[in-house]
């Protein structure tokens, strides 16, 4: 019986194989647990597929998708453009400032819901100084590479 | 008359230094060093770091070393925009090590890069044995595998840590043919993984260095902790160039009995086995001539001036310079003398 | 005693300077006191052994301490150590008490500063001979009771627990990396993600990517509309900062401080579980556990005492084995190296003028940072106030260089931040939940090499049961905490049906 028992125990790894064996294991209880949440909650499950998925709303109501998106798509410029202009100037962090500060100014523009005067000049002066700042202490006086 | 030699003088000094500035503009303003190692309290970054600040020093311009570790340092390189120099790589034998052992992310460093000067050598790399341990030297571990008995080794396999093994499993099959599978690895990672598998009874040799192993080897033998080194893989004329102290309060005369010929691994009939962990610059593969050219030169200025051997001595480096062409040609036949080691253990 | 000879002025000033560097580096999201080390290491070349030392023992422990600032203004952990105190922080900020919660931290985390500190001053040689003795086995189980706190953390456990599976899966894609045992295989990804993800997913810009960009969607998708009005925050509602907040939680601090300082001091096991265990026991041994979460200043405690402690234990297997407790210490290898010295474990014998200033060095950053946030606290706090067209930004770009920068510029690493940033957005809106999976994913890799490695060298499951006495201790530890925390979850569903039929 003991016997048996510590056999059952015994796992044998062979090292150009163990790279599978942690990420089978994983996979093998996340697949069990989808499947035990499922039965958990089947009751619910039945309910959104009778009613076609009525009443799950992914967005909230009133959701401000224009700032949602526009964000997602901004950052996305962002992140593309600063790796391209960094190429243009390479080693020198300029692609990181020069899109920063458009970036800033851009999605300052997104967000603010009352504009005036002074608010654009907030605006203005942030988009300027603030990756003027960063590039300068972080990218010049640390020496912390930047795109 | 006077005026119009020193006019003359004037003029051709202007024309000289504008020669020179030309010279010099052809250099980018900005050099990122990638380096092969992730770690910034590493040979590598310790390396790297003195001879891009000598070379900062000497050009004028800014060498600025990254740690990004080997993948991310070989794309870089890789990149079209880095055949100007504005990006270039440190890296040490694991370049080439790394496609001898089949590692997953290396390429032929031959074939798809262009290999740069050699700079500077880590005499370190060691093995050692538990002060316990039955054994006390290489011989008594090849004959311990050639009589039958299992001796388990600590290593980081698929690069520097693991050719050491090689080349002992190597002699264990040209003294005893077919005995060198007694010789077993232990596949661990960092040297701290190391050092506890020999704690935990798990290794009976593992591989180390001198710079973190040295103070284990002084340890009272009733310590746990009480290590002793049978091996330095180092060439013995690369030790000799050590400072005299050594590491430590371990003396370069202490050093120099565990190399070769004190310390005896066959790699063929009448010729033992040596390895030194040497590092040197790799460049994108259509990398401008004239760059190449710049840093051998000013490397090699560096070099004549003598201060920055007395820098990387101080760190246990030994100063190894070789100029682009001739370290490309040194390292291609050091890879083919430790590829025949590694692929006569294979089969 | 001729140490105080070699303690000048400049030694002083360098400790205070790197400890504002430190906490600057902190308090921005995405920079770590790794970095703050890693960067100011060249300057230490100029510098004598000690000023250097003391320049990068500020920046440790400031880099360390800094990392409460944004987790509770923003809810950005600003390392990986302070992201339990987020948990309590940043509820605390929105009532109102951004200054009451972060004084709360910075004693919380002077005193777990200091109490490492003697420990290591006390203890060193003696606890590194504890250290060894915890083998793969014993890792594997301390990174399991980490991972136990899952259980306690997540609203609906079985949902928690399935996040927090996610979370060890993400970590396990790219390499099963050699440096620290693997065999350099890849696994769980196709072959057009192997140029990026090689070297996997980092840490940190994940952990930016769920906590930052994440809430950032979420507040655009309401409109990011600043409150104005009544329901605008105001610095000086809620409960103001007292100091008998502590009355009571000292076996709590000493507690947090012992985990942290013992966490820090086993290497290999990185310095975020140290806070994660801390908050997970207070949990366990608190009076009102459901408070926890909500903005308890227990949470905090235990969060910020563990991560502050984490300083001196890390420093216990470098100064008296020469390895690295953590990230951090292992670049401080590096200027020990630069200066000609060897760590290792004659260190301290050898060395003690060293060993004396670095003490002193230590404890004098500690109070530094205590002096440099007490005071700052004030103006720091208003950050709440800037409006959200102007911060959020500046946070975006933030966590762009902090991204960059973790890994010494790779592009990916920025990109990773976005798509964590997607996937946060929607992971919360179909029910997983973010701290059980952020959880999982840091301690995912370390579960597996220790899990791994384990039955390689053992061969038998029953190891770990039968590998030591310790091994027993921690699985009793283990049962227990996971018990109360089913416990607990059991009592909360009861509270909350009997309250249902009341009403």
């Amino acid at each position: 019986m003991s016997q048996t028992l510590t056999s059952l125990l015994e796992v044998s790894i062979d090292f150009d194989q163990s790279h599978l064996f942690f990420p089978k294991l994983v996979v093998t209880l996340l697949a069990g647990m989808l499947l035990l949440i499922a039965v958990i909650h089947r009751a619910r499950l039945v309910e959104i597929v009778r009613t076609r998925g009525a009443g799950l709303a992914f967005f909230e109501e009133n959701a401000d998708k224009f700032r949602l998106f526009s964000t997602v798509g901004l950052i996305v410029i962002y992140f593309v453009s600063m790796d391209y202009v960094g190429q243009l100037f390479p080693n020198t962090g300029l692609g990181f400032l020069f899109c920063s500060i458009a970036f800033i100014a851009a999605l300052s523009l997104v967000y603010v819901h009352e504009v005036t005067r002074s608010v654009l000049l907030v605006i203005a002066c942030n988009a300027l100084i603030a990756p003027l700042a960063v590039w300068y202490v972080l990218g010049s006086l640390f020496d912390i590479t930047l795109p | 008359m006077k005026r119009l030699i020193s006019g003359m003088r004037l003029g051709v000094c202007a024309l000289a230094a504008a020669v020179a500035m030309q010279a010099a503009a052809e250099l980018p303003s900005n050099i990122r060093v990638v380096i092969g190692s992730k770690s910034t309290g590493g040979d590598t970054y310790q390396s790297s770091s003195i001879v891009a600040e000598a070379l900062s020093e000497k050009l004028g311009v800014n060498f600025k070393v990254d740690a990004t570790g080997a993948p991310a340092a070989f794309k870089a390189v890789e990149r079209s925009r880095s055949s100007d120099g504005s990006t270039i790589m440190v890296f040490h034998d694991q370049a080439y090590l790394g496609v001898l052992y089949g590692q997953k992310g290396y390429d032929d460093p031959f074939a798809n890069y262009s290999i740069g000067p050699t700079f500077a050598i880590n005499p370190g790399n060691a093995y050692l044995v538990s002060k316990k341990s039955p054994y006390s030297s290489v011989e008594q571990i090849i004959d311990a595998a050639g009589n039958g008995e299992t001796v388990r080794v600590a290593i980081q396999p698929g690069g520097v840590s693991e050719i050491g093994y090689s080349a002992l499993k190597n002699a264990v099959k040209l003294k005893y043919p077919g005995k060198e599978g007694n010789l077993t690895p232990v596949n661990t990672g960092s040297q701290d993984s190391k050092n506890q598998a020999m704690f935990d009874g798990l290794a009976d040799v593992i591989n180390g260095s001198v710079q973190s192993n040295e103070q284990y080897t002084r340890l009272p033998a009733d310590d746990q902790k009480a290590m002793s080194f049978v091996w330095l893989t180092a060439r013995e004329q690369t030790i000799a160039q050590a400072n005299e102290d050594g590491m430590g309060k371990t003396t370069r005369a202490d050093l120099l009995k565990f190399v070769a010929p004190n310390v005896q691994v066959p790699m063929a009939e009448g010729q033992d086995f040596t390895f030194d962990k040497e590092f040197f610059f790799l460049y994108n593969k259509d990398i401008d001539p004239a760059f190449v050219e710049a840093i051998d030169k000013a490397l090699g200025e560096i070099y004549a001036e003598g201060k920055i051997q007395e820098m990387q001595k101080k760190s246990f480096f030994i100063p190894n310079f070789k100029p682009a062409a001739e370290a490309r040609t040194y390292l291609k036949e050091k890879n083919d003398r430790i590829a025949d080691v590694i692929n006569a253990i294979k089969g | 005693m001729d140490f105080i000879s070699l303690l000048s002025p400049e030694y002083f000033l360098l400790a205070a300077a790197g400890s504002l560097v430190g906490i600057i580096f902190g308090a921005i999201p995405g920079m770590t006191a790794t970095m703050a080390v890693a960067v100011c290491l060249p300057l230490t070349y100029s510098l004598g052994l000690h000023e250097g030392l003391a320049l990068l023992l500020g920046l440790y422990v400031g880099g360390i301490s800094g990392g409460l600032v944004p987790a509770i203004l923003l809810n950005i952990p600003g390392t990986p150590s302070s992201i339990t105190t987020t948990f309590d922080g940043h509820p605390m900020a929105q009532r109102g008490e951004a200054e009451r919660a972060l004084k709360i931290c910075i004693v919380s985390s002077l005193v777990g500063g200091l109490f490492s500190a003697v420990i290591l001053f006390l203890f060193a040689p003696l606890l590194s001979d504890f250290a060894i003795k915890f083998s793969y086995v014993e890792k594997f189980l301390i990174i399991f009771f980490a991972l136990t706190v899952i259980a306690s953390l997540s609203s609906n456990m079985l949902v928690g627990i399935f996040s927090g599976m996610i979370g060890v899966f993400l970590s396990l894609i790219g390499t099963y990396d050699v440096g620290v045992g693997g065999n350099g295989e890849y696994r769980l990804m196709a072959d057009f993600m192997v140029p990026y993800l090689e070297e996997g997913f980092s840490l940190l810009p994940v952990l930016i990517g769920l906590f930052g960009l994440a809430t950032i969607f979420l507040e655009a998708e309401r409109g990011a509309k600043d409150e104005v009005g009544e329901k605008r925050i105001q610095l000086t509602q809620g409960t103001p900062f007292k100091l008998n907040v502590f009355r009571g939680q000292f076996v709590n601090m000493l507690r947090s401080s012992s985990i942290g300082t013992f966490v820090g001091m086993l290497p290999g096991i990185g310095g975020s579980a140290a806070s994660v265990l801390a908050y997970s026991q207070q949990k366990n041994f608190s009076k009102d556990p459901s408070k926890m979460g909500k903005g308890a200043p227990e949470g905090l405690i235990a969060s910020e005492s563990a991560n502050n402690a984490l300083t001196g234990g890390a420093l216990i297997p470098l100064l008296s084995l020469g390895i690295p407790g953590d990230s951090t210490t292992a670049v401080l290898i590096g200027a020990f190296t630069l200066q000609g010295l060897q760590v290792g474990p004659l260190f301290i014998g050898e060395n003690l003028d060293t060993w004396y200033s670095m003490m002193i060095g230590l404890v004098f950053a500690n109070l530094v940072m205590f002096g440099i946030m007490f005071f700052a606290i004030k103006h720091i706090a208003k950050v709440v106030m800037v409006p959200k067209y102007v911060l959020y930004p500046i946070i975006i770009m933030m966590c762009v260089v902090g991204a960059y920068a973790i890994n010494y510029g790779i592009m990916f690493d920025v990109w990773t931040l976005l798509i964590f940033g997607l996937f946060g957005y929607v992971a919360q809106k179909i029910g997983l939940e973010i701290a059980p999976l952020v959880i999982g994913f840091i301690l995912g890799s370390s579960a597996e090499v220790y899990f791994v490695k384990s039955l390689e060298s053992f061969g038998t499951l029953s190891i770990f049961f039968t590998k030591s006495p310790i091994a027993i201790v921690l699985w009793l530890m283990i049962a227990a905490s996971v018990l109360f925390s089913v416990y607990l979850a059991l009592k909360a569903r009861r509270n909350s049906k009997s309250r249902a039929i009341e009403v």
